[in-house]
């Protein structure tokens, strides 16, 4: 899938120092072009202080970032009109409306879109003469979309383009940015639902207290992380079968090999002529390599 | 210059409907030239007076509460963050915040010498004094409000902010008004930015010679050493507020 040799963005030994505490600290990481890659992490896990180096909002405190081989902050002019940005809060004049926030940005951009085209795509155009203040948070962000998209950029950067965001706009949303990469954009996009990166991301890269800590497809990430099996109240299993834990309510155990676990645990079921209650079993999920990660404790430093 | 101009554009559309900032930015300004009615018609020293006046509410006003409250209240609202992460440069951010008030600036101090002819008041004895004291006012207090934005936590909070820069401002004028001040206050009170402009006033447009003198007696050729001592005050002020502005600017809210 990744044609292109080189990474669309690429950062190396990144740190970002504020006056108490590091924010990142030596991050790695390679944004493969014509990709969507979802940056996951708990908050303060430190993505937006990585977002706003690689979109030239704020320097480095360490290290290198090259973004469409550019430098975000000398070569500002030219890498502005190749990127599209979303910031994590919508910003805009609540006085204007829809249709002449839309110009407003136009103004500012070397190759803007039309704005007509825009309010079609992003489902405005009944709402072009609304003010922005009597907008909906889905309708606000649609427009923010807008404009980040107006340009045409080769990169788009999304930090947290769902979050508050109903079902149904966040569904609109993740349509929009695979459409993106359909059309050879390259996404690098923050979330903390694990869902939307699942659904959405060809790589993901997960941070932990500003470092990038595992990387891969989502099936790679899970790879390795044990299957669950579980059953409602306490039944005494045997121990062979894996490691045991009762909790809320459920018996679990936990195995590396799915099929034949099941398989055993069904088999001891009928000789003991036991019935098996709310019987689940599941692959590894995002959820629990993430939960792992977020337990793990933090190596060097404090973190304030 | 293309990109600035066309933010320019929708800043005063924001302005326009926002209907106390349209009359602060546009119709206040122009309350001093009623002062010429009073006392006697065509008395120089009611005239340089009230020029005086219109100066200083023009700088107050469309140019300095104008765009400190502008600023301010775009930076709230996220608006200001949400454009630096596009092509639009910081530089141009800041003229276009400033060019409605300083255009409606200009044109007031413009309209002002027709209407002071009317009211039987001498034109400008050196137009370029007037006009380059104007532009400097307007500078001046452009960098005052983006200094004063620095640590303005927000509009509401820029009707207190605003007062120190506002008596620093009038202190001038209003010493002018002074009946017997000392020598020691008299040079202290031409320092501020109020009095520079009141100097400017009353030597490049009225053509006063010395600080007690009501009648017209400089000419064009003879004003020019005695504009140089405010038109110099007023630049400096505006140096020192633009380096202060530049050191301790914000474009995000607080935290």
């Amino acid at each position: 899938m990744y044609t292109t040799p080189t990474p669309a963005v690429q950062v190396r030994g990144l740190r970002r120092r504020y006056a108490g505490f590091e924010a990142v600290r030596g991050l790695d990481l390679d944004v493969p072009a014509g990709a969507i890659t979802a940056l996951l992490g708990t908050n303060g896990a430190g993505k937006t202080s990585t977002l706003e180096v690689i979109e030239g909002l704020a320097p480095a405190s360490a290290g290198e970032v090259r973004v469409l081989g550019l430098d975000p902050i000398a070569d500002r002019a030219a890498l502005r009109a190749r990127t599209g940005v979303l910031l994590q809060r919508s910003g805009f004049s609540g006085d204007l409306t829809v249709c002449e926030t839309l110009r407003q940005w136009s103004g500012t951009l070397t190759h803007p879109r039309p704005v007509d085209d825009l309010l079609e795509q992003f489902g405005l155009a009944d709402r072009a003469d609304v003010r922005m203040l009597a907008l909906s948070g889905g309708e606000t962000r649609r427009v923010d979309l807008a404009c980040t998209l107006m340009g045409d950029p080769e990169l788009v950067v999304l930090d947290e383009p769902t979050t508050g965001l109903d079902p149904e706009s966040r569904r609109d949303v993740w349509r929009l940015i695979a459409g993106l990469r359909d059309h050879g954009a390259t996404v690098l996009l923050t979330t903390h639902y694990l869902e939307e990166a699942e659904a959405l991301a060809d790589r993901l890269e997960i941070m932990h207290a500003g470092q990038i800590v595992r990387s891969g497809t989502p099936t790679e990430i899970a790879a390795g992380h044990p299957s669950t099996i579980s059953v409602r109240g306490t039944v005494g299993l045997p121990p062979e079968l894996g490691r045991v834990v009762h909790e809320h309510g459920h018996t679990t155990l936990h195995t590396t090999t799915l099929q034949e676990t099941l398989t055993d645990l069904l088999l001891w079921a009928r000789e003991h002529e036991l019935a098996l209650e709310g019987l689940e079993a599941r692959s590894p999920s995002l959820e629990s390599v993430f939960l792992a990660i977020a337990d793990e404790p933090i190596l060097e430093g404090s973190f304030a | 210059m293309t990109r600035t101009l066309h933010l320019a554009r929708w800043n005063a559309v924001l302005l326009a409907r926002n209907r106390l900032a349209l009359v602060y930015a546009v119709v206040l300004p122009l309350l001093p030239v009623l002062l010429m009615l009073s006392g006697t018609r065509g008395d120089p020293a009611v005239g340089a007076s009230s020029i005086t006046t219109v100066l200083l509410v023009v700088g107050l006003f469309p140019v300095y509460y104008n765009v400190l409250s502008q600023f301010v209240n775009r930076r709230d609202e996220l608006v200001l963050k949400r454009l630096r992460a596009g092509e639009t440069r910081d530089g141009e951010l800041l003229v276009s915040i400033a060019l409605p008030g300083a255009v409606s600036a200009l044109a007031i101090c413009a309209l002002v010498v027709p209407l002071s002819q009317l009211l039987e008041q001498p034109l400008p004895v050196n137009p370029l004094a007037y006009a380059a004291g104007v532009v400097l006012a307007v500078i001046m207090f452009t960098a005052f409000a983006y200094w004063t934005a620095a640590w303005t936590r927000s509009a509401e909070a820029a009707q207190l902010t605003s007062m120190p820069i506002i008596l620093l401002a009038s202190l001038g004028p209003l010493g002018a008004a002074l009946a017997d001040r000392s020598e020691t206050l008299s040079t202290l009170l031409n320092l501020t930015p109020g009095g520079a402009m009141s100097e400017l006033v009353r030597t490049g447009w009225f053509g006063f010679d010395g600080p007690g003198a009501d009648t017209v007696t400089l000419a064009f050729a003879d004003s020019w050493a005695p504009v140089m001592g405010p038109l110099g005050i007023m630049a400096a002020w505006a140096l020192v507020a633009y380096s202060l502005a530049a050191r301790s600017l914000r474009w995000e809210p607080r935290a």
